[in-house]
């Protein structure tokens, strides 16, 4: 499951190419991205996020306390 | 259940809304209170009594033996020091008991450096409404307690 959640974060953060690093920090990925335009919002927030902050290339995704795992699982997956 | 939560460090308290991050100012990851920390260096304390899940330099989690886990972030946007200045008292997965120090840190040299030093103290995926006998915002001592969290 965890697994999965990982998976479709990448993808609707543009995808593994997308990405230049993914950083967890207790609550939340902070995302720098090449393109922040091709985030697709609606689908973080079905997964499961809290919200999603946006500030150009840089994207924070609030995940919960279990953003250090998905931080993890989404590096297994790059 | 109920459960005691308490000031992980001295200094005056605050609302949460006045933490300059949309994530805790807006309780994205649940409701709480946030303490402008005196300016000296010093300890931040456990809240509560239980297991250390997560463990950061800046930040730490303790989940209670009953479930309820209990967030205290030192200072904004402090992963950027990436540890410096940061001392760990224990390590993930360590019991620890409540008031007992956690991690040693210097609020004045956060600010120094640009930052908010102030600590937000957030009952995870807890609603304002199991939060109970919240403290009036002033000044408060590391293990005070701030508020009671029901459920």
């Amino acid at each position: 499951m965890a697994d999965d959640r990982a998976a479709q974060i990448i993808a609707a953060i543009g995808g593994a190419d997308n990405i230049i690093e993914i950083e967890p920090c207790i609550t939340r990925l902070r995302c720098e991205l090449e393109d922040g335009s091709k985030v697709d919002e609606a689908a973080l927030k079905k997964i499961g996020a809290h919200g999603v902050i946006r500030a150009g290339s840089v994207v924070q995704i609030i995940v919960g306390p279990e953003a250090d795992t998905i931080a993890s699982d989404i590096e297994d997956l790059l | 259940m109920s459960v005691k939560v308490l000031s992980p460090v001295t200094g005056v308290l605050a609302p949460i809304t006045e933490v300059p991050d949309p994530v805790f100012a807006q309780a994205m990851v649940g409701p709480g209170l946030a303490v402008h920390p005196e300016l000296t260096a010093g300890d931040a304390v456990s809240p509560v009594d239980g297991t250390v899940v997560t463990l950061h330099p800046h930040a730490f989690v303790v989940a209670t033996a009953e479930g309820p886990a209990v967030l205290v972030h030192l200072g904004i946007d402090t992963v950027k020091l990436k540890g410096e200045g940061f001392t760990l008292h224990v390590a993930k997965g360590d019991s620890v008991k409540a008031g007992q120090p956690v991690i040693g840190w210097d609020p004045k040299a956060i600010e120094d450096g640009g930052r908010s030093p102030i600590c937000p103290v957030v009952a995870l995926d807890a609603t304002v409404e199991n939060l109970v006998d919240m403290r009036e915002p002033g000044p408060v001592e590391a293990g005070d307690t701030l508020f009671t969290w029901q459920r």
